[in-house]
């Protein structure tokens, strides 16, 4: 269904169809105006750089105060052992998901709207993990014998226990940082080159040029770069549905009612993307205003990603009802009061239902293609979404865990200022990384551009049509 | 335009990437190529001891004295105890009483202060050996100590690393010998092989192969 | 091996230095380790972590350092165990207790003591811990000046203090806890023969004046009673918690505990009513519970003896024909008849095979129909014996603090010496004792520590912990046992005998010498030698149990109490309630506030820990409009208290208890100063029952109106979860397989373990378990269990491996509780396990799951998969406050955990690693019985078993055969190695269908 929704599906078949690059801009013109943001500093930019800087700031210190004095600093006790740490990283790695899903994915699907957004989306996937892969280190009691959970012949000729969900885990989430950093730069290097070229001063042309690694766009290297691409692509697709899956086992391996599910795996790796469609959107939308991309980025492209949001939304509910569902089905005392009790009427109901609201009913906005075209809106609605995608995993992780088998264990969990600023400090840093990132890298696809105006340029004329 | 890069950039290029994947492998193989030199296990490492010629070597292989005559509560206790001030004095009060070198046990005895011995065998704090139940079957003193009999001045024999450990709790039989010959340094089997002799003491003895965790971490 | 293991590191102290000069010969032999476990570990993972910089840290030195000379009793490496008492309330309880190269370490029950019959409570247990404490103190000083004993001696010497006093003595007052011990008696036998005036007198909070006044109201002499619940069928408890608080409770229990325990559903089980305002051990295990006030109790003793006269024809002895008649039996309203009718008649059924008990805060008319009772019943000389008080001056009597009072209030009083107890903080409120001691001319105290007595006195020494000193005392029933010291003073300090010594001009005596003297010249023994050396080793002086006297009831003067017709409750709309004084199960009587393992264990009932709360009921607490943990009001006798409300459902209504021993204010206890709120502000005299005090919320601006409680466990319902299954005995004889859903074993895909050797497994009898939490403070001493503080319960990181949880059930207006001792299962199939990335848990050949805590990362995921929440985390470095002398009261058996690693119980396994090498090295297979786990060992009940399921003929084998055993969610397929026994009950017929009056 993904791929129908580029073309136009029966639904929308009367409206006109938006164009995915309105006017032909010529690449002189593309690489003018997709180049100057790198050679040029709003003092905007400097204002957020500085906020997000200082919250960077504050989240080392905490870091550093945690590692210290010990995580009791936390909020966490027994049996709530799980909060904050693996809330957040549950949902950074989730936000990571959309990135690999556009460029390989859709790569693959040979979706040619993606041009025009998969630099950002990739990148934003790269900031998102760095800020997940926090957390798993963090939160152990003893961080320092981290290395434990991999697997090599110690000196006291013990392994990690691969029954255990965990060193996957580790692994996982390394294979995936890996592959989308390599994909990433891959498709970076011709547009370095293009900096390279264009760079004012000698200086900047040596930095880009180092990175650029040579390159001359030459046919050769064009060939070479396709196939390498493509094969990157076709390694990083299955590793969208892997690593969330392998996250989720993190859970679903545990008898804990709440957490000891089968559906965990396909509604972990939906609501990932889910919520990563939402960060996109909540990056691209001010980049597309600040720097006028309108024609680049256009009406085409929020209504598809809308669709996506629609679409794994509604994946979402579905896994909901499951749940709860077989928890009912189920007989079993301990899901039945976990589910369908503790969650929707115990101590954390108002985060349950505030759930609820924002993970079931924002995605129903996308059935009108007005609002699924209106920046503000999705703007709105992609907050509210990553909002709820949080609550989420605070409602798996905590009400499982507060309430379990036997009562006299019960306690209530509430965070502290640490658990906070670390929270915030992470989102400070994603700002800060994507803040560097706009400002010294080609944040648009400049050649996957160029080569898709080509395309349009060539189809127009065998068709003979005026603009699509 | 002049050009960016000399050409033999190309060639530094080339060498940064070899260097970096070398690194990514080197590195943590180094490390754990590091941790088990004898530098980290301080595996024949000495250390001055407060009657620096006290020799093991004149009491063991000169005098004949059996490791138990000063460490006394090899067999009953978890340590193997360490002799008193007052142990060398039976033999000490008839030779060497005198000299320098016997000054720090005289002072000992007269101040009642202990004699501050240095440690050489040391086991983290969360290890529970117990000298009496592997003496009792059947490992010798030399397995773990070395040739005591030797040493002049005293040194750690082996790794004692944990791996090294279960080594002897994997297969006792590759180490066991007769109860009656625990002391004896240099000690090798009689007649056969040590392994067809240690699985007869394994048997005798009812050794088990104790590998569970408790077994030395409580 | 812990790192104050390392004489080296602790040589460093001055502190330690001092300890060690009084304690060790020099040195000990010691596997020292001259770093602590964390730095051990940052060095690890720093030389790792930080690759190459690791080798330049330098291998760290350790000195061992062996003996100038062998003692010839120790080897080290083993432990010893030595026999001694504690004095707790003036009567001794039997101890063993282990010592580790010359450090006590571990208090337990001594087998061969009748008070004791091997268990230990949790004051005796805590006590090592207070021998270790840092803020004890070391000082003796007159003001604030330096005091040296000798010129202590002098100024008391006879010949000094005759100046003041002059040759008989007037105007000297001695004030003592109560006290049993023979020599002390002689001791003060010996003053009054040297000062004829001298004035003697005795006062400890919690020793009931009641028992030695009903006593002498009953048969002209202060008789008490001494109950054997093993011949007893049924048993009625006036509020008494002989289970748990009652002087002699650990005996009693045991006893009692005999007759309760079935093997099987044809067995015999005794019956028990409690009639009680506060929910306490003996109630929560009572087949009948009558919820009435503290004050109503008299009323349903009065009805149970009239309707035995009346329509059993049972009277008590030499009953005048004439009283009968007095006895007119009065309705009631309530169903209080009804209940006192139902019991009469099982007691009536059971003549000679029961047992009527009144609790020690009952007021004396209680005590005496009680002995009517028992009288009536024919109990006499069959399960109630009584002796003569084994008091060295009987209780209060005469010479009580009121006498003291009075004639300070005369100015008779010019020099006090108060030796021990803490009277400027625990007298009554309406003696005003502080003051008046405050501005005596000579008043000297002898105290553990500064404080608040030791604020008032002008002079004041030390005094010396049991674990240190000679002395003698006896048990509840008479017996006679030595209290021998275990390690030379930590600080310094004397005995009360010395200072009686003192006073009495032998400032030289050893207490020691004087103590074998004075039983030598009583002992009828050809080898004294002989007979002392065989006392010290079994801690007991053989035969010397009291001998009992066959009482005479004095009629004259009892029918005023016999006609007394029934008190009326207040009615419902009058605010007034009665407050009921009660010993604390944690601090006893303020002695132990400075315990930190008491102030954290919880309450039996309430489970709150680090306060003490005014317990009241539900309806009582919607009538005065609070709800738990809002501030009250209380006001009596225009005396205040504010203190926080605890709601406990089962209490009676119009009824608020409140547990002695809080609100401590002396800087010299910082532990226990500022915790709970001080009820001797409202404590009367010679009462523990007020029957009208006004309560209402606390709404003063500037007051706190709300009070964080700190309760170990927030929820009381089992939520109809299979948790605790019970049954009345009745129906188990009809289906004896009623738990049969609850046991067995369960699919599983895992393959299962090779299990070699002994089956390590424990079986927990909950009809047996009172909740008393002797359990918990022996685990927490044996494994080295930090305690969190009240910020860290508050924030449910106790570390306890070993809890009871508590459930309420049945009616809400009159529920029962159920107490489950919960510890690690050691599942067979355990959920801990595989989730582990770094297997720091696994499982052993003998069934064990194993804790490895320097493999542990610290993921906590073990926690979460572990469906009984046993596990704890070292969420902060817990041993980092520890003291050096604290950390001397360390098992050196058990690793000391670091920060950031999870722990739990371990089965004792430091115990089963040390029987088998002991069984190995001896050539014999380790038999049942050859040891148990520090839980098992301490109970009172013996409700926990444990040995091996490898042995058939095991007593764990056996109890985990019964019919009704079964396995705590089961149905989740964990398959654990703790089995429990469904709770029986024996209820009444009669009483049955009108269960809750």
């Amino acid at each position: 269904m993904v791929s129908s929704l580029a073309t136009s599906p029966p639904l929308m078949a009367a409206q006109p169809e938006i164009p995915l690059l309105e006017g032909r801009p010529s690449d002189a013109e593309l690489t003018d105006r997709l180049l100057t943001p790198l050679w040029t500093t709003a003092r905007g930019w400097w204002l957020l750089f500085g906020v997000t800087a200082l919250g960077t700031l504050w989240l080392m210190v905490t870091v550093t105060y945690t590692v210290i004095t010990g995580i009791g600093v936390w909020g966490n006790n027994i049996p709530v052992a799980w909060a904050y740490a693996i809330i957040n990283f549950v949902w950074w790695i989730g936000i990571g998901h959309a990135g690999t899903f556009i460029s390989a994915f859709l790569l693959l699907l040979n979706q040619r709207w993606r041009a025009s957004v998969n630099r950002i989306a990739e990148a934003m996937t790269l900031f998102a993990l760095i800020n997940a892969a926090l957390f798993p280190l963090l939160h152990l009691g003893r961080p320092w014998f981290f290395y434990w959970l991999l697997p090599y012949p110690t000196r006291m000729s013990v392994w990690p226990q691969f029954k255990s969900a965990l060193p996957w885990d580790v692994a996982a989430v390394a294979t995936y940082f890996t592959v989308s950093l390599l994909f990433w730069y891959l498709g970076l290097v011709p547009d370095l080159a293009t900096a390279r070229d264009q760079a004012p001063t000698v200086r900047r042309r040596r930095v880009y040029g180092v990175f650029a690694l040579g390159w001359r766009g030459s046919a050769r290297q064009w060939y070479h770069y396709r196939t390498a691409y493509l094969l990157l692509a076709g390694l990083a697709t299955p590793l969208v549905i892997s690593v969330h899956s392998v996250v989720s086992l993190d859970f679903s391996i545990s008898q804990l009612p709440g957490w000891h599910s089968t559906i965990f795996p396909p509604y972990f790796v939906v609501g990932a993307i889910y919520s990563g469609f939402a960060m996109v959107l909540l990056l691209l939308l001010p980049v597309r205003r600040v720097f006028r991309l309108e024609d680049i980025i256009t009406r085409r492209h929020l209504d598809n990603m809308a669709k996506l949001l629609l679409a794994t939304g509604l994946m979402l509910v579905y896994s909901y009802i499951v749940e709860l569902f077989i928890a009912w089905y189920s007989g079993d005392m301990y899901e039945r009061y976990t589910y369908l009790v503790a969650r929707p009427f115990g101590p954390y109901s108002l985060i349950f239902w505030a759930m609820i609201a924002a993970n079931v009913l924002t995605p129903q906005l996308f059935w009108f293609r007005r609002l699924r075209t209106s920046a503000s809106v999705l703007f709105g609605a992609s907050l509210v979404i990553l909002a709820g995608m949080w609550t989420e995993r605070f409602i798996i992780i905590v009400t499982s865990l507060n309430r379990d088998f036997l009562p006299s264990s019960w306690h209530f969990y509430s965070p502290t200022w640490v658990d906070w600023s670390i929270l915030l400090g992470t989102v400070s840093l994603f700002g800060l990384l994507f803040l560097l990132f706009i400002r010294f890298l080609p944040f648009v696809a400049l050649h996957e551009m160029k080569q898709l105006r080509y395309g349009l340029v060539q189809g127009e004329s065998s068709r003979g049509v005026a603009a699509v | 335009m002049a050009a960016l890069f000399s050409p033999h950039s190309n060639v530094v290029a080339r060498r940064v990437v070899v260097l970096a994947v070398l690194a990514v492998v080197g590195i943590p193989l180094l490390l754990m190529w590091w941790v088990r030199t004898p530098y980290v296990t301080g595996q024949g490492h000495t250390v001055a001891q407060p009657i620096p010629l006290f020799s093991h070597q004149i009491h063991v292989t000169g005098l004949q004295i059996d490791c138990r005559y000063c460490h006394y509560a090899v067999e009953r206790a978890a340590t193997a105890g360490m002799p008193s001030s007052e142990t060398c004095i039976p033999c000490h009060s008839q030779v060497w009483r005198t000299g320098p070198f016997f000054a720090p046990v005289r002072a000992s005895l007269t101040s009642k202060a202990p004699i501050p011995w240095q440690r050489i065998n040391r086991l983290p704090d969360y290890v529970f050996f117990n000298h009496a139940i592997h003496v009792n079957k059947g490992v010798g003193c030399e397995t773990c100590h070395g040739r005591v009999d030797q040493m002049a001045q005293i040194r750690q024999a082996v790794p004692l690393t944990m791996s090294w450990c279960l080594d002897c709790h994997n297969q006792p039989e590759r180490y066991l010998r007769p109860v009656d010959q625990v002391t004896v340094m240099g000690w090798h089997p009689s007649q056969g092989s040590q392994l067809s002799q240690g699985r007869e003491l394994k048997r005798r003895y009812h050794v088990r192969e104790l590998t569970t965790c408790t077994a030395c971490h409580r | 091996m812990t790192h104050w293991r390392s004489l080296e590191e602790l040589a460093g102290s001055a502190e330690f230095r001092e300890a060690l000069a009084h304690e060790f010969p020099p040195g000990a032999d010691e596997p020292a380790s001259g770093m602590s476990r964390r730095s051990f570990v940052q060095l690890l993972g720093a030389s790792i972590a930080l690759s190459g910089l690791g080798g330049c840290l330098e291998r760290p030195r350790e000195r061992i350092l062996p003996y100038v000379s062998n003692p010839p009793e120790l080897t080290p490496g083993l432990a010893q165990y030595y026999a001694t008492s504690m004095v707790l309330g003036g009567y001794a309880t039997g101890l063993l207790v282990e010592s580790h190269a010359g450090r006590p370490t571990k208090v337990e029950g001594n087998p061969d003591h009748p008070a004791s019959l091997g268990a230990a409570g949790v004051f005796e247990q805590a006590s090592v811990l207070q021998l270790y404490d840092p803020h004890r103190a070391r000082r003796p000083r007159r003001a604030s000046k330096e005091l040296s004993w000798p010129e202590f001696t002098s100024a008391v010497s006879p010949a000094k203090l005759r100046r003041y006093v002059g040759d008989r003595g007037a105007g000297l007052h001695f004030l003592l806890e109560p006290t049993s011990s023979p020599f002390v008696g002689d001791l003060l036998v010996r003053l009054r023969a040297l000062y004829p005036a001298v004035g003697i007198h005795f006062y400890g909070p919690l020793t009931s004046p009641m028992l030695t006044a009903a006593g002498t109201m009953a048969f002209g002499r202060a008789l008490q009673p001494v109950y054997d619940f093993r011949s007893a069928d049924v048993v009625l408890a006036l509020d008494a918690d002989f289970l748990a608080s009652m002087p002699f409770h650990l005996r009693y229990a045991h006893d009692f505990a005999e007759r309760r325990r079935i093997t099987g559903p044809s067995d015999p089980m005794n019956r028990l009513y409690a009639a009680e305002p506060v929910f306490s051990p003996t109630g929560s295990l009572a087949d009948h519970r009558l919820r009435t006030t503290g004050t109503s109790i008299s009323e349903v003793a009065w009805l149970v003896l009239a309707e035995l006269v009346q329509n059993h024809g049972l009277s008590p002895e030499g009953m005048p024909a004439g009283m009968r008649s007095l006895l007119g039996t009065v309705e009631t309203d309530d169903g209080r008849l009804r209940w006192s009718r139902a019991v009469a008649a099982d007691l009536a059924a059971h003549r000679g095979r029961s047992v009527v008990i009144a609790g020690e805060r009952q007021p004396v008319e209680v005590q005496v129909i009680a002995h009517l009772l028992n009288s009536a019943l024919g109990n006499w000389g069959k399960t109630v014996r009584y002796i003569d008080s084994p008091f060295a001056a009987p209780g209060n009597d005469g010479g009580g603090l009121g006498p003291l009072m009075d004639a300070s209030a005369a100015g008779q009083v010019t020099t006090l010496a108060v030796l021990e107890g803490n009277p400027c903080y625990n007298a009554p409120a309406d003696l005003d004792f502080s003051s008046r001691f405050s501005k005596l001319y000579l008043t000297l105290y002898l105290g553990l520590y500064e404080n608040e007595t030791a604020a008032e006195a002008k002079m004041f020494i030390p005094a010396l912990h049991y674990l240190e000193s000679w002395g003698d005392a006896r048990a509840y029933d008479g017996t006679a046992s030595l209290v021998q010291p275990l390690i030379s003073p930590l600080y310094g300090g004397r005995t009360p005998a010395d200072v009686l010594l003192a006073f009495l001009g032998e400032p030289d005596a050893q207490v020691h010498q004087q103590l074998r003297q004075f039983w030598q010249q009583r002992v009828a023994s050809a080898d004294f030698e002989h007979f002392w050396d065989t006392a010290l080793q079994r801690g007991v002086l053989p035969d010397t149990s009291a001998p009992s006297v066959t009482p005479t009831l004095k009629w004259n003067g009892l029918d005023q109490l016999l006609t007394r017709s029934p008190a009326g409750r207040p009615p419902a709309n009058e605010p007034a309630v009665e407050l009921v004084f009660l010993p604390d199960p944690k601090v006893y009587d303020g002695t132990f506030a400075g315990s930190p393992w008491l102030q954290e264990l919880p309450h039996p009932i309430t489970k709150l820990t680090w306060d003490n709360a005014a317990m009241l009921s539900p309806g009582t607490a919607a009538r005065i409009g609070v709800g738990s943990g809002d501030m009250l009001l209380l006001e009596a006798d225009r005396r205040t208290l504010r203190v926080p409300a605890l709601i406990v459902p089962g209490h009676a209504d119009d009824s608020i208890a409140l547990n002695l021993g809080y609100g401590r204010w002396a800087d010299g206890e910082p532990v226990a100063r500022g915790v709970g709120f001080n009820a001797y502000r409202l404590l009367p005299s010679m009462r523990y029952i007020l029957p009208a005090v006004s309560a209402t919320q606390a709404l003063h601006s500037g007051i706190p109106r709300r009070h964080d409680l700190a309760v170990t466990q927030t929820h009381w319902a089992m939520e109809g979860r299979p948790l605790v299954l019970q049954a009345a005995l009745e129906d188990y004889r009809h289906h004896p397989d009623f738990t049969r859903g609850d046991k067995g074993r369960t699919l599983s895909l895992y393959e299962p373990h090779k299990y070699t050797g002994n089956q390590w497994a424990m079986v927990i009898d909950q009809s047996l378990c009172t909740g008393c939490g002797g359990c918990v403070v022996a685990c927490q001493a044996e494994n080295n269990i930090p305690v969190v503080g009240k910020e860290g319960v508050l924030n449910s990181r106790e570390m306890h491996w070993l809890r009871i949880d508590r459930y309420f059930s049945g009616p809400a207006d009159d529920p029962e509780v159920v107490a489950q001792p919960m510890l690690c299962q050691h599942c067979e199939k355990a959920p801990c396990e595989y989730v582990c990335p770094v297997s720091a848990t696994k499982h052993s050949p003998d069934g064990l799951n194993e804790m490895v805590y320097n493999r542990c990362v610290g993921t906590r995921f073990c926690s979460n998969n572990c469906p009984y929440k046993v596990r704890r985390f070292n969420w902060f470095d817990y041993n980092a406050e520890v003291s050096e002398t604290e950390a001397m009261a360390k098992n050196p058996d058990v690793t000391v955990r670091a920060r950031g690693v999870m722990e739990k119980c371990s089965f004792c396994v430091q115990r089963i690693r040390a029987s088998e090498i002991e069984a190995q090295i001896a050539g014999h297979p380790v038999r049942d019985g050859q040891f148990t786990t520090a839980c098992a060992q301490a109970c009172p009940t013996k409700a926990i078993i444990f040995g091996s399921f490898a042995d058939p003929d095991s007593a764990v084998a056996h109890a985990a055969a019964e019919p009704r055993a079964y396995a705590v969610l089961h149905e989740l397929g964990t398959e654990p190695r703790v089995r429990y026994l469904a709770r029986i009950t024996n209820p009444n017929q009669a009483l049955e269908d009108q269960h809750g009056v």
